[in-house]
């Protein structure tokens, strides 16, 4: 099995992100800068009624509208919509104002429908039906292990409590869009994806043409967190106008579109109960839970369907569990994949449960989780982050801070998978020394170009800037999608495998024995015309999976306002191998910061009257600012004999339930419903009178 | 115009008229053009020494690229920041529908006192400053130039719930005249976001203070109502006094006693009464 | 701007005046060109993000990006670079609160807040250093 070098001269160091450059002086060209010669915009009608059967839609008026050169159905026939916003047909035109016109003429028949939008409306047994074949509320999914009605009879304490997170909504600065460009039957779209295979595959299945006919492009992307594998039906739409308009069209998400249909975090409600000893030791935990994945909650199976589950008892072990998952359909855009799928609500939940029962018993929230917690690798990291914080200077007990604006802290583990596999890479040394490295995947933003990079100059004892990586293109060796904190684990021993190979293909067609270095490009020059292109592929041995992570938080509430304000946030993270520091950090920073989001600034707020989404737009969705955020302390724990994980996702678990058990050891009261707004918080206290009308 | 709210057939650029952004300084009163930028007021000294709360409030409104275009007479014109008024497929009473659907809806950003059935608040934070200040305003009006109070510029919206302000179609602010009798302002907003975001209840405060007596005072809020809110018996309460947190307790009391809250905003409340307090004990 | 001058430096992103990804100086101040009519720029110098770097040679505003690593995905970083290119024009020496205050109207998803302060500063001749620490697991108790 090949190993990473023991001495490391590249590997781990701070090296200047790559494309760093290109971002600062706006010469990064994304998918929504790309605009090929005659390049038409795509724009997509929908759906006004949250739910409808649509028995008729005319495009008659919009196809004779000024600049108008396609005009689609996205379905033929009568349908049923289930969602504010879900699509209905598109145009083409010249311009965008032309496309807007366009839309207005057309004419949608469609007779509403009952609706239901809020979880706590869903799940009653007459609420109008999402899918006719079953109720919103799925069956449980029951799991149990143990003996748990008996373990929490004899439990010395017993606690409970119902916690809740909201729908999130991902919001990648760029959004989700395609530009499309046909020449005869082959079709070349740019997009703006984590995974432009997944892309490619979708497209030609939806279109019914070869993959081989179908190459996709994303040389940049603005922000993806889970949201771009496929290409949506937008991506569907934009092939079909180009298609009929015999003309290159791109097809850019509006904000208010991105608010409303391609994804987000499922909400939970979870009501938890946790026994143990007075000691401390848990001995008995039962979980149960629903939450609403939109319409994608009973999309695979026409009604009755999950999508809002998370691991349980998350990162804790504890010999009797009994829990029990329920999804709930609503009428409202699906969720999709979103940065560690799953566990900030897991993590949300247990953790909370657990600071009350550190409360009940009188004990140090650390010291409870050193008990309880079986990775050996958190356990040092709590030792050192309660350390490094300041935990036991900090701490005091729950709401005895003094007001009115109170301090408190809190912490939370984190655990994820990530792991590498199925990825292809390609070296190019060409005889002036320069080299090219390809690769099949993309960059979110994490740093995937620097990485590869780096580990190429690695094995050619080149510097990172000689190197020139490429990436985002179905034309170069496969990868996979940009999810599950995958791709660094992948990439790298990719890169790795095929910068060897030609290395060792380097020293035996030029007879060298040393071709690094300053040997170099004497070395190149002799392979004469001819570059040396050298394939590679993932290998065992230089990645692995699974990482743990803990933060600590501090806080303080303005207990008159109701306003949390975070100081402080101190992460321990587990990495394996660090390939980039630089970048290995700043994805720590954007864990972290959107964790905060989670905490107390984020949510879709729906309406129950009308069945839209109020705030489909950054003005009332609210995204934290660069004021919001607090000092962050990084300690990056360096595992090089496991070879490379990624770190994307386990860094942005822990920072709510970190944030929100501060906040209650600020108070004494837990605010047990994210976002912690002002709102609750003064509710909590009993600042906010009753309504008695 | 973006969501279709507005569809206007023609633009007038007010910007072009001459002399509509000038800071002009005075003995008795600042005048201020309704031309001049949220940034200009931010960034001017001598206004930020003669009125701080002034200073304070136009630094909170939105952001800087906004205040660098955004203007005076724009900020006290704005037009309701309902979700469900701003929502391109809601038909609501203030667009002339007959449903305010905050009522029974999502209220958590909206009014506490209100007398129509629209609940959306009134929120330019330089209203509720200048309406502290006793500022006037003069608008051309029909060919005349007439006076108002910046109570009068708001008075129509509190009870015609399609109203956003007293201007007429044709009106057009002018300037806004500023009184220097104040010894001291402040502004004070709560918002869910450190910066760049609406006001959950926004307050300010000015008063005279003689002999170590508070004279006259004035506490305004906004984000509570559709007009900037305040009540003239509250005001009385500061006349003659020196300061102390009961005094600020009476204040906010009085100012507070008429608040009816809906299922979502009933923090407006708690919130109001800290700030009345804060921007008190800060002017006093 | 994006459509007919080709330079697409600024992004749109929420097309609304709220997440700063548009912003460019127009006479030298930051504004958001999503919230601008054409005819209202008359006469006026607008820069973009285009128009900073000289000869290839970037500012040391956006050298202290690159240095600090203040972009992730990239998407927000023009309007940033924009902001604070006004802002050390205005204040050669700022403070975190002035930088806060200059960005409050920009945006960034991938949460490159904290390093694009680092750069602010390091780039008003501040030395700015990280106390982000590497430890080995063999070292951790």
């Amino acid at each position: 099995m090949p190993t990473w070098p023991e001495k490391r001269s590249v590997l781990g160091r701070r090296v200047r992100r790559a494309d760093g450059p290109l971002k600062v002086t706006g010469a990064a060209k994304y998918t929504s800068d790309v605009q090929p010669a005659g390049c038409l915009y795509g724009m997509i009608l929908r759906s006004k009624w949250p739910a409808a059967r649509v028995t008729g839609i005319d495009l008659s008026e919009a196809v004779r509208s000024p600049g108008i050169k396609a005009a689609i159905l996205v379905r033929d026939g009568e349908r049923r919509v289930r969602y504010y916003g879900e699509e209905l047909a598109a145009v083409a035109g010249t311009t965008k104002q032309a496309c807007l016109d366009a839309l207005r003429k057309i004419t949608v028949r469609a007779q509403p429908l009952p609706f239901v939008v809020k979880e706590a409306d869903g799940i009653q047994p007459d609420a109008p039906r999402v899918w006719d074949e079953a109720p919103n509320l799925s069956k449980p999914q029951v799991t149990e292990r143990g003996q748990v009605d008996q373990a929490f009879a004899e439990a010395e304490v017993v606690v409970e409590g119902t916690y809740s997170t909201q729908v999130e909504i991902h919001h990648c600065l760029e959004s989700h869009g395609n530009a499309a460009a046909w020449d005869g039957d082959e079709l070349t779209v740019w997009s703006s994806t984590q995974g432009v295979f997944s892309v490619r595959e979708g497209l030609a299945g939806n279109l019914g043409v070869d993959q081989s006919k179908v190459r996709v492009i994303s040389e940049f992307m603005g922000g993806g967190f889970g949201s771009k594998f496929g290409p949506g039906v937008e991506g569907a739409i934009v092939a079909r106008l180009a298609k009929q308009a015999n003309a290159p069209v791109k097809l850019m998400l509006s904000r208010f579109e991105e608010s409303l249909a391609v994804g987000n975090r499922p909400s939970s409600i979870q009501k938890v109960r946790l026994g143990a000893t007075r000691a401390g030791k848990l001995v008995a935990y039962e979980l149960d839970s629903y939450g609403t994945a939109g319409v994608g909650s009973g999309a695979a199976t026409e009604g009755g369907g999950g999508g809002a589950e998370f691991p349980a008892p998350y990162i804790y072990t504890i010999p009797n569990t009994r829990v029990q998952h329920r999804g709930v359909a609503l009428n409202a855009g699906a969720a999709r994949a979103f940065r560690a799928p799953g566990h900030p609500q897991a993590s949300f939940g247990i953790e909370s449960i657990l600071d009350e029962l550190a409360v009940k018993l009188g004990l140090d929230p650390v010291e409870l989780r050193l008990l309880n917690d079986p990775s050996e690798i958190r356990q040092r990291e709590y030792r050192l982050g309660r350390d490094r914080f300041g935990w036991r200077e900090k701490y005091r007990l729950p709401g005895s801070s003094p007001g009115p604006v109170k301090v408190g802290v809190g912490c939370a583990g984190a655990t994820w998978g990530g792991g590498g596999g199925g990825t292809r890479a390609q070296a190019q040394i060409n005889p002036d020394g320069s080299v090219e490295i390809r690769c099949g995947t993309q960059d979110l933003g994490t740093g995937t170009r620097t990485v590869m990079a780096m580990v190429a100059a690695e094995v050619f004892g080149l510097p990172p800037e000689a190197i020139r990586a490429r990436l985002g293109d179905t034309a170069y060796p496969p990868s996979g999608g940009s999810g599950g904190s995958t791709t660094a684990a992948s990439v790298s021993p990719a890169v790795y495998d095929a910068c060897e190979k030609a290395l060792a293909e380097l020293q035996q067609q030029t007879g060298l024995e040393d071709v690094r270095g300053e040997n170099w490009k004497p070395a190149c020059r002799r392979l004469g015309l001819e570059p040396l292109v050298v394939s590679g592929q993932w290998q065992k041995g230089l990645s692995s999976s699974g990482v743990g992570g803990v933060q600590f938080a501090e806080v303080e509430v303005d207990t008159e306002t109701g306003l949390v304000r975070v100081r402080k946030i101190t992460c321990v993270q587990d990495c394996g191998l660090i390939v980039s520091r630089l970048t290995c950090e700043s994805q720590v920073n954007g864990g972290i910061i959107m964790g905060i989001g989670y905490a107390l600034y984020e949510d879709r707020v729906m309406d129950a009257g009308t069945g839209v989404v109020l705030n489909p737009n950054l003005e009332t969705y609210k995204l934290p600012g660069i004021a919001d955020i607090p000092e962050i302390d990084i300690v990056l724990v360096d595992m090089p004999e496991r070879g490379v994980i990624g770190i994307g996702e386990p860094v942005t678990i822990p920072t709510a339930s970190a944030i929100a058990n501060a906040v209650a050891n600020a108070l004494g009261v837990r605010i047990s419903s994210l976002p912690i707004t002002p709102d609750k918080v003064l509710a909590a206290l009993g600042q906010v009178k009753e309504l008695t009308a | 115009m973006k969501e279709s709210i507005a569809e206007p057939g023609i633009l007038v650029n007010l910007r072009s008229i001459p002399g509509l952004d000038q800071i002009e300084p005075g003995d008795a009163q600042w005048v201020l053009g309704a031309g001049v930028t949220v940034a200009q007021i931010e960034d001017h000294a001598g206004l930020r020494r003669a009125f701080p709360g002034l200073h304070e409030a136009a630094a909170e409104v939105a952001s800087r690229q906004i205040r660098n275009v955004a203007t005076l007479g724009g900020n006290l014109a704005q037009h309701s920041r309902c979700w469900y008024y701003r929502h391109r497929d809601i038909y609501c009473l203030k667009k002339g529908g007959d449903t305010c659907h905050a009522r029974e809806g999502e209220n958590k950003f909206h009014s506490i006192f209100s007398g129509n059935p629209c609940i959306s608040p009134m929120v330019s934070s330089l209203a509720v400053i200048l309406t502290a200040l006793d500022a006037t305003v003069v608008v051309q009006r029909e060919g005349e130039t007439v006076t108002l109070t910046m109570t009068d510029l708001y008075q129509r919206a509190w009870d015609n719930p399609t109203l956003h302000h007293s201007l007429d179609r044709s009106d057009l602010i002018l300037r806004v005249e500023v009184p220097t009798r104040w010894s001291r302002s402040a502004y004070l907003q709560v918002a869910e976001k450190a910066a760049f975001d609406w006001a959950t209840v926004s307050c300010a405060a000015a008063v005279r203070v003689a002999d170590g007596r508070i004279q006259e005072g004035r506490v305004v809020l906004g984000s509570v109502a559709p007009v900037p809110y305040q009540v003239a018996a509250a005001n009385r309460l500061l006349q003659g006094q020196t300061w102390s947190d009961a005094l600020g307790g009476s204040v906010a009391e009085r100012l507070l006693r008429d608040a009816t809250p809906f299922a979502h905003n009933g923090h407006k409340v708690p919130i109001a009464r800290a700030l009345i307090q804060r921007a008190l004990r800060h002017v006093s | 701007m994006r459509d007919h001058a080709g330079l697409t430096g600024a992004k749109e992103v929420c097309d609304r005046g709220t997440c700063g990804a548009c912003t460019v100086l127009l006479d030298g101040e930051p504004v958001y060109a999503c919230m601008m009519l054409a005819i209202q720029a008359q006469g006026r110098e607008i820069t973009t993000v285009e128009g900073l770097a000289r000869n290839g040679n970037l500012t040391a505003l956006q050298e202290a990006f690159v240095d600090k690593d203040a972009s992730m995905c990239g998407y927000c970083t023009p309007g940033f670079v924009m902001s604070l290119t006004a802002l050390l024009r205005r204040n050669p020496h700022p403070t975190p609160a002035d930088i806060h205050h200059a960005c409050a109207g920009n945006l960034c998803r991938c949460g490159t807040q904290p390093r694009i302060v680092q750069a602010a500063l390091q780039a008003s001749g501040v030395e700015v250093l990280s106390r982000t620490e590497v430890i080995s697991y063999a070292h951790l108790a």
